[in-house]
């Protein structure tokens, strides 16, 4: 037999060599232990994101520096002259942008998820791949696009002369909270929208309501005090001052602050990959 | 360049074979039961308002129904059953992309399902990007790949043109990736359905070539198709399905006769 090819090698021997279904522990801890063995494709796929994100856009990485920016330009004409604020501490500007960012992070990373979850049916009814590697790809590579947003940001406070702090250098653990939140949240939402295809829709509506009820545009205070109390249900709000507070008050956020959003990101982090594993059957025996 | 390909002894599935602990495939009464709407509901407005008015029906299909399926390591195994009879169904549970509503699943060693070659492929990337990807979605990570990408190169014939995107592929060289990179190692259990309708007859006969050279090393195979007649002479035992279950399964000639006789006489 004349061979042009070169034989294949063994494959590495890295990998499970032996599944029983009937010695697999709760689906909730499968799933862990599978997305720790598919680890590699977790980096791989949010990279394969970002490149997609950026080579689709004539302007590509500019635009997502541009776009915060557009959206905050016109959110302080309206605002600042047509609703006067009390007098802030801090520019106007960068309260709006720092809050912005994070319910533009929260509510694209949600909604990728949800959306990738049903295409990534597809690839999954496929391949056998643990499918929360995808949503964790998608909140990574979300999270990076943050962070490049955080550029004009800051070109803005020297811009202003806003003073800079040191903690600034807590903002990026609050936006891997906020990034654990969202993962909780997306996985739920997308385990409904396995159920539903119009769940994307209801969800939208829901953001925008949500996007209102957290004070991003306005400031707490103009919230009437009996009111409050309900505010500080919503976790983003506690999100928010995590990675707000450092570039407007140049403080890091007060401790309760960073206990109740602890609390808040595990807790959905925990509820969301309970309900998307154990349903998870849902989304195979779909037809 | 011709292929022969030496018929092995059959294996015997006696009792003792069957108990012997180290079988690669081991299937005990698998059933899939999908649940399908009788009228499909997508969404959730008009779920709730059937859900109120309790007029919400479902449908179930047993796609698989208490199928039991051994496979020793290094056998060939050809199924056979018409369209919807639930061949796939049963390469997807061994692939592990479906888990059965019941019944209990046992694979020892790897899966390489050459199901859907090229799932996961983006347009918008190169050949070379793609590699590494969907070497990903098998589970190898970039340092196994790595070293083994001039490999996957030179089988898929791509050349000089594995940096660019694959948008601009002809379906023969996107095959022809899909396959190079699903068989880029050795797999101890290879899936093969509705074998190989990969680009030019050439590089059918690479592919082939390379799955007779895995079969030579150990690996188990399971080939799937509607019709057996094509690989026959190379599979160690056929079976045939049927409403999801084994209606026959022997020695591939004498499970084809009784199967082609039988689609006769519907």
């Amino acid at each position: 037999m004349s061979s042009t090819s070169t034989p294949a090698p063994n494959q590495p021997a890295h990998r499970q060599p032996v599944y029983d279904s009937a010695l697999q522990p709760h689906p909730a801890v499968e799933e862990l232990l599978e997305f720790y063995r598919y680890r590699g494709l977790v980096g791989q796929w949010s990279r394969r994101n970002i490149k997609l994100r950026y080579k689709r856009s004539v302007l590509g990485v500019v635009w997502t520096l541009l776009e915060p920016l557009m959206l905050m330009t016109i959110l302080t004409i309206v605002f600042s002259n047509l609703f006067r604020f009390e007098k802030l501490d801090y520019p106007y500007p960068i309260y709006l942008l720092s809050g912005l960012l994070l319910f533009d992070f929260f509510s694209r990373s949600t909604l990728q998820i949800v959306e990738e979850t049903v295409a990534s049916l597809g690839l999954a009814s496929r391949i056998y791949v643990p499918r929360s590697a995808f949503a964790v790809a998608t909140i990574l590579s979300y999270l990076a696009s943050w962070a490049i947003a955080l550029i004009p940001l800051m070109g803005i406070m020297l811009y202003l002369q806003h003073p800079f702090s040191w903690a600034i250098l807590t903002v990026p653990v609050g936006m891997l909270l906020t990034g654990v939140f969202a993962l909780g949240v997306g996985l739920l939402v997308a385990t409904l929208g396995a159920f539903f295809h119009d769940i994307k829709l209801t969800y939208q509506v829901l953001l925008t309501g949500w996007m209102y009820a957290t004070p991003i545009i306005y400031p707490l205070s103009i919230v009437p005090v009996e009111w409050q109390k309900y505010f500080l249900l919503n976790p983003l709000l506690h999100l928010v001052t995590l990675v707000r507070n450092p570039f407007t008050l140049g403080q890091v956020a007060p401790v309760h602050s960073w206990l109740v959003s602890i609390a808040f990101s595990f807790g959905a982090l925990a509820v969301g990959w309970w309900i998307f594993t154990t349903k998870r059957n849902v989304f195979d025996l779909r037809s | 360049m011709s292929l022969t390909y030496v018929a092995r002894p059959p294996v015997e599935i006696s009792s003792e074979t069957a108990t012997a602990p180290q079988l690669a495939v081991e299937l005990t009464d698998i059933e899939v039961r999908f649940t399908m709407p009788v009228e499909s509901i997508v969404s959730f407005k008009e779920y709730m308002i059937r859900r109120l008015t309790g007029r919400l029906e479902s449908r179930e299909i047993l796609a698989l129904r208490g199928l039991d399926l051994q496979v020793e390591p290094g056998e060939i195994v050809g199924i056979v059953g018409r369209n919807g009879a639930g061949k796939s169904t049963l390469l997807k549970v061994i692939s592990r992309v479906l888990r059965p509503t019941r019944g209990r699943v046992i694979i020892r060693g790897q899966v390489a399902p050459l199901l859907d070659l090229g799932a996961g492929f983006h347009y918008d990337l190169t050949g070379r990007e793609n590699i590494f990807l969907n070497a990903a979605l098998f589970g190898y990570p970039q340092r196994v790949v790595q070293p083994h990408v001039p490999e996957v190169v030179a089988f898929s014939e791509l050349h000089q043109f594995i940096d660019l995107p694959i948008r601009n592929y002809s379906s023969g060289m996107l095959a022809r990736l899909g396959f190079a990179v699903a068989t880029m190692f050795r797999p101890d259990i290879l899936l093969v359905d509705e074998l190989l309708a990969v680009g030019d007859e050439g590089f059918r006969v690479k592919c082939l070539e390379r799955i007779h050279d895995f079969r030579s090393k150990g690996t188990t195979i399971l080939l799937v198709s509607h019709q057996l007649d094509s690989f026959s002479e190379y599979c160690d035992r056929a079976l045939w399905i049927e409403h999801g279950e084994i209606v026959a399964e022997g020695l591939p000639g004498d499970v084809l006769r009784s199967y082609s006789k039988g689609f006769l006489d519907t």
